[in-house]
C-alpha cells in the first residue's frame, strides 16, 4: 500500500517536472520566435550587434582603422597629391599609427563603427537643434529686467557604461547653454544648471537615452540577455 | 612627481586628439619647404602631444611608447642627420650644409636636391627638438629622479 502511494507520488513529481519543463520551453519558444521576429524586422542591425557583442577588435584591425583615419587628416592637412608627398603622408601616418594604435579605439568593445558613425551623425542635428532652444531660454532670462536665474548644482546617476559615452554626454550637456559639466566622478555627473527649467530638461533623461542608443549600450544589454537565455534553452533541450 | 588626472573627459579627449596632434606635427615638419613650419615647430608640436599624453596617462602608459632610452636616442639621431648631411655636402666638395653638393648623390636636379636636403635637415631637427623637449619636461616635473630607477629600490 505505501509503496503503491510512493510510487504515485513520485510518479506526480515527475510529471510535474515535466509539466514545467513543456512550460519553460514553450515561454522559451516564444521568447525566441519574438526575437527572431525583431530579427526580421532589423535584420542588418541586430547582427551587427550581435557581432560586436562577441568579437573583440584585434590590435591590427586597431592599427589598420587609426591608419585609415589619420590618412584622410593628412590629406585634407596637405593637398598635395604628387607621388612624393603621398608617400611622405603614407610613412608618417603609419609611424603615428604604430605608436598610437591602442589609444584611438580602446573601450568600444560595442556594435560595429559603421552603425554607431550613422547614429551619432543622425544624433548632432537633434542637438544642435535642442542648442538653439536653450540659447533662446537663455537669451530671454538675460534680458528679463528682474533676471529670475536660480542656478543650482544637480548631481545624477548615469546609466551610459563607456567611458566615450560619458563624454559625449558631459560635452553634449555643456555645449547646451546653461548647463555645464562640472565633474564626472565613478558615473556620478555634477552639473551645474542656470535655471529650474533647464534642470527640468535634462533630468527627462532625453539625452541620455540618444547617446545610449548611439553607443548601442541599452541594445547590447538586451542581446546579452537573449544570449544569456540561450544558452539555458539549449541545455533543457 | 606628476599626479595622473582621474577625470574622465580629459583622458578620453586626450586619448582621441594624440595621434591627431602628432599626424599634424609631422606634416608641419615635411611641409616646412613649401609652408610655415618647419623642424623646430613640428618638433614642439610632437614633443606636445607625448607631455598630454604623460600629463593624461601617467608615465606607465607613456613608458611604453617612448621611454628614457629611446629620448637619448631620439636626441643622437637627429644631430646625426643634421651633421650627417652637413657633412656628405663638404665631402662631396661644397661648403658646409651645401645641399646643391647632394645632386651628384641622388641623381637629381641642383633645385630638387636642395629641396630634399633642407627636408633631411628638417626631419633631423625635428628629432632632435622633440626629445629634448620631453627630456626637459620630463626632468622638471620627476625633479631628476627617474621613476624606473625608484622602482628598482
Amino acid at each position: 500500500m505505501e509503496v503503491t502511494l510512493l510510487v504515485q507520488a513520485t510518479d506526480d513529481a515527475f510529471k510535474m517536472i515535466e509539466d514545467a519543463r513543456h512550460q519553460a520551453i514553450g515561454i522559451l519558444d516564444t521568447a525566441v520566435g519574438l526575437t527572431s521576429e525583431t530579427r526580421d524586422i532589423q535584420k542588418r542591425n541586430i547582427q551587427a550587434i550581435f557581432r560586436g557583442a562577441q568579437e573583440s577588435r584585434t590590435k591590427f584591425q586597431n592599427f589598420i582603422g587609426t591608419f585609415l583615419l589619420l590618412s584622410v587628416f593628412w590629406l585634407l592637412l596637405s593637398g598635395k597629391f604628387d607621388a612624393f608627398h603621398l608617400t611622405l603622408g603614407g610613412i608618417c601616418c603609419l609611424i603615428v599609427s604604430l605608436l598610437t594604435y591602442d589609444l584611438l579605439f580602446t573601450n568600444i568593445r560595442i556594435g560595429d563603427y559603421r552603425l554607431v558613425t550613422g547614429r551619432f551623425l543622425s544624433y548632432v542635428p537633434w542637438l544642435i537643434y535642442q542648442i538653439i532652444l536653450s540659447n533662446i531660454h537663455v537669451a530671454a532670462l538675460a534680458l528679463k529686467y528682474k533676471l529670475p536665474v536660480d542656478p543650482q548644482v544637480m548631481k545624477f546617476k548615469t546609466k551610459l557604461e563607456t567611458d566615450i559615452s560619458w563624454v559625449t554626454l558631459a560635452n553634449s550637456i555643456t555645449l547646451t547653454p546653461g548647463t555645464i559639466t562640472m565633474d564626472i566622478k565613478d558615473g556620478e555627473f555634477y552639473i551645474h544648471a542656470l535655471d529650474q527649467k533647464v534642470a527640468e530638461d535634462l533630468d527627462t533623461g532625453e539625452m541620455e537615452n540618444r547617446i545610449a542608443h548611439i553607443f548601442m549600450e541599452a541594445d547590447h544589454i538586451y542581446v546579452q540577455d537573449v544570449l544569456d537565455v540561450a544558452r539555458i534553452y539549449g541545455a533543457i533541450r | 612627481m606628476i599626479r595622473v588626472t582621474d577625470d574622465v573627459i580629459i583622458k578620453t579627449i586626450a586619448r582621441i586628439l594624440i595621434p591627431f596632434i602628432q599626424v599634424y606635427a609631422l606634416y608641419v615638419i615635411m611641409h616646412g619647404h613649401y609652408s610655415p613650419g618647419g623642424g623646430f615647430q613640428g618638433g614642439v608640436i610632437l614633443a606636445a602631444s607625448l607631455v598630454l599624453l604623460l600629463l593624461t596617462h601617467g608615465w606607465e602608459e607613456t613608458k611604453k611608447k617612448f621611454n628614457e632610452t629611446r629620448i637619448a636616442v631620439f636626441c643622437a639621431v637627429g644631430v646625426l642627420i643634421y651633421a650627417g648631411i652637413g657633412l656628405l655636402c663638404l665631402i662631396l666638395g661644397g661648403n658646409y650644409l651645401d645641399y646643391s653638393q647632394l645632386s651628384k648623390l641622388l641623381s637629381v636636379l641642383p633645385a630638387e636636391a636642395r629641396s630634399l636636403g633642407i627636408l633631411g635637415v628638417e626631419i633631423g631637427v625635428g628629432l632632435t627638438v622633440m626629445a629634448v623637449m620631453f627630456s626637459i619636461f620630463f626632468d622638471i616635473s620627476t625633479g631628476g629622479d627617474s621613476p624606473e630607477d625608484e622602482g628598482q629600490e
